[in-house]
């Protein structure tokens, strides 16, 4: 710890920072994509309308500015509602914008998996007396998921490093305390690299058990 | 504990919560102020390596604090998240060495200058301590491009041959390397940057502290725009530790001159 000027735990506590950040905004993202999905396959034309404009206007803005919407515009919106100032916690801040990114990408993800599972499945279903439900929850969902898995994963990655704009509104994650410890030794390249080794370790520990869900996803039904 | 964040309840939060309702009920309880730093920017405001927050701003800050005899968290923001945070109320002022620029003045308002912005030349040392435009014609002089100093050489030492570096580095490395005769730039940068080097060891300040006019109007402590009991009341604590000579106590705690 040494080569870090003592600054090491302060880097780890980032990096818990990092993951918590990361977890909170993949569960709650999650939400929002389930959400998102449901509404783009939806029968009504107003659902369809607010699900697709959601995805579409997520991911083309840049997250900053998803971030900056939430955390400042938040607050200033609330105030003038309540009529008195009101805080908005850093983290809730992230997780809020965090998770409408990721829930856009994640409803393409699923609407794109569900669509790719054939109608006659579907039908075939139904034939066999099952109701849509039930056709739903065991024979289109498990064949979605399979093939939503890789890219869903994908994108859990990339939250994971997206977790580093929310450094803008204070929160202690890990890319501010590098450039925290940078700021005070005067090492940026140390503290830099310091970082970018643990954002290798977290993303590679994400991508071991993302191969793991998939090996066992693949697995032959009934085995 | 990231449950409770989760839901948006933080320690600090419920502290705020309980604070705010304890101040409603006794209107004359102390005041209470959020003040935003910058926390990278050594030796001015940065963090230790326990996270403490640490330097020249932060006291400074405390010191203001003492005098408004008001209880106050001083809080480390990223620097362009700083006057949106301001202006969105997670924080009352910017205590963070912040330029007072005619830009910056249309979104907060500044306070009564609190730091002067000193430039400097720097020469091999023996060299002589006239710096005026008539001594220094037909030297060679280094500055960086685009910067206050590189304005005020132009307009004033139109004998003397300026020559304009990308960044403060590259023209130290040209003096050291004899291809100018003077660098100008910031005092204080040099003093905790370039000085410190092996490389200037056959080099000092010469002349003069420069500044005002062309070199800048510099640094002041920022408020929402229109928070007029804020501003006089920061301009009264910037008065108080002036006079009784907190401020010059803590400056010579980083410093071996003074910044004001």
């Amino acid at each position: 710890m040494d080569l870090l000027h003592g600054f090491g735990g302060q880097l780890l506590l980032g990096a818990v920072s990092t993951v918590e950040l990361a977890a909170a905004s993949l569960v709650v993202g999650t939400l929002f994509g389930a959400l998102g999905c449901w509404m783009q396959l939806s029968g009504s034309r107003v659902m369809r309308g607010i699900g697709y404009l959601y995805a579409a206007v997520i991911r083309g803005v840049p997250d900053l500015l998803v971030v900056f919407a939430i955390y400042f515009g938040g607050s200033l919106t609330l105030a003038s509602l309540t009529g008195r100032y009101v805080e908005i916690n850093t983290f809730v801040a992230g997780v809020v914008a965090l998770a409408l990114s990721f829930g856009a990408y994640a409803a393409e993800i699923a609407r794109g998996a569900l669509l790719s599972v054939p109608q006659s499945q579907r039908e075939a279903a139904r034939s066999l007396g099952l109701n849509r439900a039930q056709a739903l929850w065991t024979v289109v969902l498990p064949q979605a998921a399979r093939i939503a898995l890789a890219p869903f994963g994908n994108q859990s990655i990339v939250l994971l490093k997206q977790t580093s704009i929310v450094s803008i509104v204070g929160a202690d994650e890990l890319m501010r305390k590098a450039a925290e410890a940078s700021g005070a030794t005067r090492e940026p390249f140390t503290m830099y690299l310091a970082a970018a080794c643990i954002y290798l370790v977290l993303t590679g520990l994400a991508t071991l058990c993302l191969e793991w869900s998939e090996r066992r996803a693949s697995r032959a039904f009934g085995s | 504990m990231s449950f409770k964040r989760t839901f948006g309840l933080s320690r600090r939060t419920i502290c705020l919560l309980f604070a705010t309702s304890l101040s409603c009920g006794a209107a004359f309880a102390q005041a209470s102020y959020r003040i935003a730093t910058e926390g990278t920017y050594p030796p001015w405001s940065f963090k230790d390596a326990q996270g403490a927050l640490q330097g020249w701003d932060v006291d400074i800050a405390q010191a203001l604090c003492e005098k408004m005899k008001a209880k106050c968290e001083v809080v480390a923001q990223d620097w362009d998240g700083i006057i949106p945070g301001l202006m969105a109320r997670k924080y009352d002022m910017i205590v963070a060495s912040m330029a007072i620029t005619e830009q910056r003045r249309q979104r907060v308002d500044f306070s009564d200058k609190y730091k002067e912005t000193v430039s400097r030349f720097v020469a091999k040392k023996g060299t002589p301590e006239d710096v005026s435009p008539a001594a220094l014609k037909g030297k060679a002089i280094g500055v960086q491009r685009g910067s206050i100093q590189a304005n005020y050489l132009s307009q004033n030492y139109k004998g003397s041959d300026i020559k304009f570096y990308d960044t403060p580095q590259a023209a130290e490395l040209d003096l050291v390397a004899g291809r100018v005769d003077y660098i100008l730039g910031n005092m204080v940068t040099y003093f905790v940057g370039f000085m410190k080097t092996p490389d200037a060891k056959n080099f000092a300040f010469v002349g003069p502290e420069l500044k005002g006019g062309l070199l800048g109007d510099g640094n002041g402590i920022a408020v929402r725009k229109g928070d007029a009991d804020m501003l006089s009341k920061v301009n009264a604590a910037l008065a108080a530790i002036r006079a009784d000579g907190t401020y010059d106590r803590i400056t010579a705690k980083y410093f071996p001159f003074k910044l004001m």
